[in-house]
């Protein structure tokens, strides 16, 4: 069964029948994962970071590290397997941004990328319909492209879905 | 029942892990001694065979991206810096321990390798972008070799890791190092400064290893040191590399404060070069045919 592996920063899309959509220990890092029903395709970007405006040149370079462009390249992408470019019709889910303990207002990382990614989400008109979102865990995401079906990983815990 | 630890027992597993090679401990503490020079490294490498082919291997790797090769050891050490030669040296000898399959953690296989690398580049980040008055080089070795102790309890914490987080979660204990303690009498920074002693590493990094989850009760002169690698592996573990069922389950010391200035601007700048440097040290490691 193919999978397709995302790094920190990378985004991508399938609609390939038993296709999985992986990314690895999401700490900070939040997975926005888009399901479009009509064409059957999904689509996930891995954000590091809430904003581009940190490092213009990088978001140029990989435009998935940050929220503000991650979810446009995400888009551009799922265009290119039949997918409304401005995301209408899609299904979204959110996993990741988690926070270390104690963390203090600098290090909530985690939480500045969720609210960051609704907020341009709503840009969009597109809301999450369900979230897995902070704790002090690492999470693992595997999307499978025949059901739409995410299922989550930590080391210690139970797997579970979303 | 979980067998408890002593300090017997861990010595025990101590004699038991080969030693560092006479020029790992030699580039230790000449890189420790801030009035060093760039030659006293090269004297060193250069009585080691293997250490010095691997210096080679590592700076003509692809990832580098080298147009010329490198074939003398002078340039290949002012090439990669004192930083990497050490890394080498240290991942060469210790690699029993940086690539034992941690179960007590539930860790991936070689996931030690790759938070402690990633700590290293993230302290030495920590460092130079605070602009904070400690040796950055200092900084990246000790990060590598700060869970050290890792390696030598995992065996013992076997099955634990469900209880630990269930019993974090509900609040009954407070991280994962006092879980550790509670679990088998012993935490695996303790560990670490036992391996610390007997391997007689410079005292900054046996400090570093001993104190970075409370580093408020390092000695006042170690303190920046220790807090820099605090946040170095608190940002390897945000960055998703954390050992294994342990990850993010530790306490932020916000203390760090006193020691270090950094805005929210300046940590996101560091995890984005953190990232960077850490792909390539993992690719040139990789392609030097390091088992890493």
């Amino acid at each position: 069964m193919g999978q397709i592996i995302l790094g920190v920063g990378d985004y991508g899309a399938s609609n390939r029948p038993g296709e999985e959509v992986k990314t690895f220990a999401l700490g900070s890092c939040v997975s926005v994962i888009l399901l479009d029903p009509k064409t059957r395709t999904v689509g996930m970007v891995h954000v590091a970071l809430p904003e581009a405006a940190i490092n213009k040149a990088k978001s140029l370079q990989k435009p998935g590290y940050f929220a503000d462009t991650g979810i446009p390249a995400l888009l551009n992408e799922m265009a290119k397997f039949g997918c409304q470019p401005k995301g209408k019709g899609m299904v979204v889910k959110l996993c990741g941004g988690a926070n270390v303990m104690d963390t203090n207002d600098t290090f909530q990382i985690g939480k500045r990328n969720a609210l960051s990614i609704k907020k341009v989400l709503w840009k969009y008109g597109m809301g999450a319909v369900a979230e897995d979102l902070g704790g002090n865990f690492s999470r693992t995401v595997t999307v499978s492209v025949d059901t739409g079906e995410i299922l989550l990983s930590s080391p210690g815990r139970p797997n579970w879905k979303l | 029942m979980t067998e408890k630890v002593d300090r017997e027992k861990i010595r025990r597993v101590i004699s038991s892990v080969p030693l560092l090679s006479a020029s790992a401990t030699q580039l230790l503490q000449t890189t420790t001694d801030p009035d060093h020079d760039l030659q006293s490294i090269v004297r060193i490498v250069k009585t080691d065979a293997t250490l010095t082919a691997r210096v080679l291997k590592v700076v003509n790797s692809a990832a580098f991206g080298l147009i010329n090769e490198i074939t003398t050891l002078d340039r290949a050490i002012s090439y990669l810096g004192e930083r990497l030669i050490v890394g080498i040296a240290i991942g060469d000898c210790a690699s029993q321990l940086f690539n034992k399959d941690l179960q007590g953690y539930e860790a991936e296989h070689g996931s030690l390798w790759r938070h402690d690398l990633r700590t290293a580049i993230a302290s030495r980040e920590v460092v130079t972008q605070t602009g904070a008055d400690i040796n950055p080089d200092l900084a990246f070795t000790a990060g590598l070799l700060h869970d050290i102790g890792k390696a030598l309890i995992s065996d013992y914490l076997s099955g634990t890791a469900a209880e630990i987080i269930a019993k974090i979660s509900a609040e009954q204990t407070s991280d994962y190092l006092s879980a550790e303690e509670e679990m088998i009498g012993f935490d695996h920074t303790r560990a670490g400064h036992e391996l610390a002693l007997a391997w007689k590493l410079p005292a900054t990094i046996a400090e570093v290893i001993r104190f970075h989850h409370t580093p408020a009760a390092a000695q006042p002169e170690y303190r920046s040191l220790v807090y820099a690698v605090h946040l170095g592996d608190n940002i390897a573990m945000m960055g998703g590399c954390g050992t294994g069922a342990d990850s993010m389950h530790y306490r932020l010391d916000t203390e760090y404060s006193e020691y270090l200035h950094l805005d929210s601007n300046t940590l996101a700048s560091i995890l984005l070069a953190v990232n960077e440097e850490f792909n390539k040290l993992e690719r040139s490691f990789a392609e030097a045919g390091d088992t890493h």
